[in-house]
């Protein structure tokens, strides 16, 4: 059947030689064109589990505002300059950055400023619970009262006096202390080690000020990161000699692995093209042997036009794949020229399509695992991998012979052939030391890490790190937050909720460690419970006694009988509850709540530990529509999620290898030492891995997984080869295919991004591993065990 | 010390604020807004219609600095005059100030109790004979003291030059020199200071008082007595216990 149709394609094509050039030409051509108009995705974020929680909390960090600050730190690098030169510079550099890209740019806060925002007669009714009246109750007596008023008689003294005493008119009990108590944990919980002077950020050292820049563009559009980053190196290009800058954000990783991915891509296609042609021209000595490398570049670039219409944008990463899919597809061209070169008859070329069949049947099937990923990015690479092969074959099967015309010659020197020959009389000497070296391997493997840190395979080129580097070391604020995630369709349920979980977060992790709304301010519920407590506080004899208290102390101090009157003329002021929109309540209120299509969100803040971490998690369990945010409880998930998924796809993409091969052999023996470069391939990865101390991450199980599917084609392209003696040179074959595919890999050894690097390591040990047992093992464990399917068919 | 600390939290807490979205509790430096709170628009403004006047007063502000700036160390005596809402007399303070350039200054409170505050760029170390306590505050934690203190040093320096980009001056009497001195809108200072007088002695060395009038109508005024400038400064005149 197979032989009958292959005949008649290969006929029918011949025919029609020319039109099916010009089409595939055509093809080719409109394909390439729309390259550079095709979209392309560098996030990472494809390559993550499609995991519930992992997916929520993906979005909530990308659809929050918490993400969209970029951040200067400005330098003063001549010690001749002071401090107002550095702020000069910071106001200019403020004023120079176009609003369209930068919506707002804060340099600094005047503190004269805040100390009038956190007005007590404002908040203090509405924020105050019983603790707090009962601790100011404990105040109001004689001996507190005098103290209270020795120490603004005190503070009168002092230079300073001029700022505070009218403060001091308003606030006799010291209740903006209290106020303040309840804002302590927000700071504490950043860690951010920061000074205000002359309205501006600056560190500590007074070397260094801030621009904190919020921006409409988010993190993940690529062409407008590229537009903030090319501002922000303008206007800081423009600063004054002596001023350096740090930029940190999201934006600047989000351009810098795009760029470097896509640096690491040209650099590759290049090197690999020019191996490519190097190695074949300088093997085979002959021209068209370019013609061999032409068919699977002409196959990804069907590939990409075709999987651009099918799935739309398509990752960089897939792309990147691309280059090690072109190694693996030059191989069905190279058996097809090297058979012809062998001067392969018609039914050697049917076996030989037979052979490329199964081989493209593994590696499709391998990729097909993938689609039982919950990985959507495995997916698209799936589909762009079985797409290229399919292609490549093809090209190799039907259009490659039509332009191939070879008379037979020798493709390696006789010499060589015997080299390879005298290899296999050591053959017991060959299995005994692969079982030894996989025995050793598999030893090695049990203790392979593996790694689920995804900002691991961030690929920020190091300035933007250093830069990083340069700004926590200045500023602080390293250690990390995770979030609580109160959300409901309706604002006040929210915050009564928030408030619930306040109260027991508190309990459970600490209130030093709990960055929350509800600290300071509750829902409507509670804070008009505040305001009863206040009133029924203060309307009851305790106004007259204080009153009274202040008056009997003053003497002593000469404070004058208005001396406290903007106080007590003020009491009732906060009461009724209507400063929802000021400015600095509205402040500290964006910080906290998130107004969303489907509702609101309230978060709250705390650091991001495991032990932390689970308690909250206790208490979300209790609590539907909340939920936790964490970078450490995310990497974990990952992690679970990923073992998961590597102890489901391997197995799998093993089946798949097995029985393919087994059908292709239909015998037991056969179909063992066919998978033998298959079992080297995966043992020695992992033990290698691990005694290289390379851990296994996402994409290097992924490419593990798609080079299987290559590997197995050596084992089962080697053992037809001994069983039947095609004499088409698949030894010849399997060394070409293995070194292209091992440089198509191993150029992207010298990427500079990790996810291109782990992928690189990966195949090219897997490759090897296999490559080497498959010229060497397979043939030395047929020559023991099988009785050549020739001789059997001649006795 | 609890007090140093809530303003460490407070200013703390202010900047963390700043580093998450929304709007921000004083005008984004954008625009407009912006460029008339640094002072630029209107900058121009005064530069264009009251060009002469501007440079005229820059000048004179020049000169005095030149003039007063030639000394390295001072000593003085001080009356301090308070006439607070908050207290029913006027509260009369009488003590020493010593200066020693660059960044040291002693105010010595002799009456109507102890208190002595010395300050350095780094520092400020304050003493009163109620509690007995010396008290340390790093300003660098402490930025709203600081920024006080800093206005504060300022005035006793005499180098007024850089007061004009914040603050609008007019020249109120010419012999004995009196100059005035209203922040401008962009000035942090205006929330509390309607405006700052000095008075210069004849020779126009030093100043003979200053006279500070805050927005709820408390005044206060520093007069100078017997000043000496450049003369020997003991060290002990910058310890806050052996100061009084």
């Amino acid at each position: 059947m197979f032989d009958k149709r292959f005949g008649l394609i290969h006929d029918f094509l011949r025919n029609k030689k020319k039109p099916v050039l010009w089409i595939v030409v055509l093809l080719t051509a409109a394909a390439g064109i729309g390259l550079p108009f095709y979209q392309f995705e560098g996030n990472i974020d494809l390559m993550l589990p499609n995991d519930r929680d992992i997916h929520r909390s993906i979005n909530f960090l990308r659809d929050s505002k918490l993400s969209d600050k970029v951040i200067i730190s400005l330098v003063l690098t001549s010690p001749d300059k002071t401090r107002k030169d550095l702020f000069n510079a910071a106001d200019q550099l403020a004023a120079s950055l176009p609003p369209s890209l930068f919506s707002k740019v804060i340099t600094g806060i005047s503190a004269l400023n805040v100390m009038d925002a956190l007005s007590v007669i404002n908040y203090a009714p509405q924020m105050l619970g019983e603790k707090d009246l009962s601790f100011i109750d404990s105040r109001i007596n004689a001996a507190g009262i005098s103290e209270k008023l020795q120490g603004i008689y005190r503070q009168s003294l002092k230079p300073e006096s001029i700022f505070m005493t009218s403060m001091s008119r308003t606030d006799p009990l010291g209740i903006r202390l209290l106020l303040l108590d309840k804002l302590r944990a927000l700071p504490a919980s950043m860690g951010y080690d920061v000074s205000i002077e002359d309205g501006h950020f600056v560190s500590r050292d007074g070397r260094h000020a801030l621009l904190i820049i919020q921006t409409p563009v988010a993190m993940t559009d690529s062409p407008g990161c590229k537009k903030i980053v090319t501002a922000l190196q303008e206007q800081t290009g423009r600063l004054p000699e002596y001023i350096s800058a740090d930029v940190i954000g999201g934006h600047l990783h989000t351009f810098s692995n795009e760029k470097v991915i896509k640096r690491d891509i040209l650099v590759a296609s290049t090197l690999v093209s020019v191996a490519f042609l190097l190695l074949f021209i300088a093997v085979f000595r002959d021209m068209r042997v370019i013609l061999v490398f032409i068919a699977p570049l002409a196959a990804v670039i069907l590939s990409i036009g075709l999987s651009y219409i099918i799935l739309g944008k398509i990752s960089y990463l897939v792309i990147g794949f691309g280059t090690a899919i072109a190694g693996i597809s030059t191989d069905y061209g190279l058996h097809v020229y090297i058979a012809a070169r062998k001067g392969a008859g018609a039914s050697q070329r049917v076996s030989l399509a037979k052979l490329l069949f199964v081989d493209a049947a593994t590696t499709i099937f391998g990729f097909s695992a993938l689609y039982f990923s919950h990985i959507q990015g495995y997916h698209q690479l799936a589909s762009f991998s079985i797409l290229c092969t399919i292609f490549s074959l093809a090209l190799a099967l039907f259009i490659l012979p039509l332009l191939l015309s070879i008379k037979k010659d020798k493709v390696l020197n006789p010499p060589e052939e015997k080299k390879l020959e005298s290899l296999y009389l050591h053959k017991r000497l060959i299995v005994g030391s692969w079982a030894l070296l996989t025995l050793a391997a598999l030893f090695f493997s049990f203790n392979i890490k593996f790694d689920s840190e995804v900002t691991r395979l961030d690929g920020s080129e190091p300035e933007v790190l250093r830069a990083e580097k340069n700004f926590h070391d200045t500023w602080g604020g390293k250690s990390s937050q995770a979030i609580f995630v109160v959300t409901d369709k309706n604002h006040e349920a929210a915050l009564e909720t928030n408030d619930r979980i306040f109260q027991e977060a508190t309990q459970a992790i600490g209130a030093e460690n709990f960055s929350s709304i509800a600290a300071f301010w509750s829902s409507e519920k509670t804070r008009k419970k505040n305001i009863e407590n206040w009133n029924r506080f203060w309307k009851g004899e305790r106004e007259t006694k204080l009153k009274r208290l202040i008056r009997e102390e003053s003497f002593k101090y000469q404070f004058s009988e208005q001396a406290f009157s903007p106080f007590f003329d003020n009491l009732y002021n906060g009461t009724t509850g209507n400063n929802n929109s000021d400015e600095f309540l509205s402040r500290l209120k964006e910080r906290f709540v998130q107004e969303k299509q489907d509702g609101y969100q309230i978060l709250s803040f705390f650091p991001d530990k495991k032990e932390h971490v689970d308690a909250m998690a206790a208490l979300s369990a209790h609590y539907p529509g909340t939920f936790l945010v964490s970078g450490k409880a995310m990497s974990r998930a990952i992690s679970d999620f990923t073992a998961k998924e590597f102890k489901f796809l391997v197995p799998v993409a093993l089946a798949f290898n097995i029985g393919i091969t087994f059908w292709f052999f239909k015998n037991l023996k056969e179909t063992t030492i066919a998978l033998v470069p298959l079992i080297t391939g995966m043992t020695w990865l992992m033990g290698l891995m691990s005694l290289l101390n390379l851990p296994l991450n996402v994409v290097s199980i992924l490419a593990a997984i798609v080079t299987s599917g290559v590997i197995v084609d050596y084992g089962i392209g080697m053992t037809y080869e001994c069983q039947y003696d095609l004499k088409i040179g698949t030894v010849i074959a399997v060394s070409l295919s293995a070194v292209t595919t091992i440089i198509g890999a191993g150029v992207l050894l010298f990427a500079k991004h990790p996810a291109l690097f782990s992928t690189a390591a990966a195949m090219v040990i897997c490759l090897l591993a296999g490559y080497l047992s498959s010229i060497t093992v397979v043939p030395a464990l047929c020559s023991i065990f099988l009785k050549p399917r020739i001789q059997e068919q001649a006795a | 010390m609890k007090i140093k600390a809530k303003k460490v939290t407070l200013i703390l807490l202010l900047f963390f604020l700043f580093l998450y979205p929304g709007t921000p509790l004083f005008q984004p430096l954008q625009g407009e807004g912006f460029l008339a709170r640094a002072g630029i628009k209107e900058g121009i403004e005064v530069r264009g219609e009251k060009k002469s006047e501007v440079s005229d007063i820059s000048g004179l502000l020049r000169r005095l600095g030149e003039k007063i700036s030639a000394f390295k160390s001072l000593k003085t005596d001080f009356i301090q005059e308070k006439e607070l809402a908050i207290f029913k007399n006027k509260i009369i303070l009488k003590g020493r100030i010593y200066l020693q350039k660059p960044d040291r200054l002693a105010w010595h409170v002799d009456k109507p109790v102890k208190y002595s505050v010395v300050i350095t760029d780094k520092s400020i170390r304050q003493w009163d004979e109620d509690t007995n306590q010396v008290q340390e505050i790093v300003l660098a934690k402490n930025p709203v003291l600081k920024n006080m203190l800093n206005q504060l040093t300022v005035w006793f320096s005499g180098n007024y030059s850089p007061l004009l980009e914040d603050n609008n001056v007019q020249v109120l009497q010419k012999s004995p020199l009196i100059i005035e001195f209203t922040p401008k809108e962009t000035n942090i200072a205006k929330k509390v200071i309607k405006n700052i007088t000095i008075t210069f002695r004849e020779d126009e060395k030093y100043l003979k008082q200053i006279r500070i009038r805050e927005n709820s109508m408390d005044v206060t005024t520093i007069i100078f007595l017997n000043t000496e400038l450049n003369a020997p400064v003991n060290s002990s005149s910058f310890e806050v216990k052996g100061g009084v």
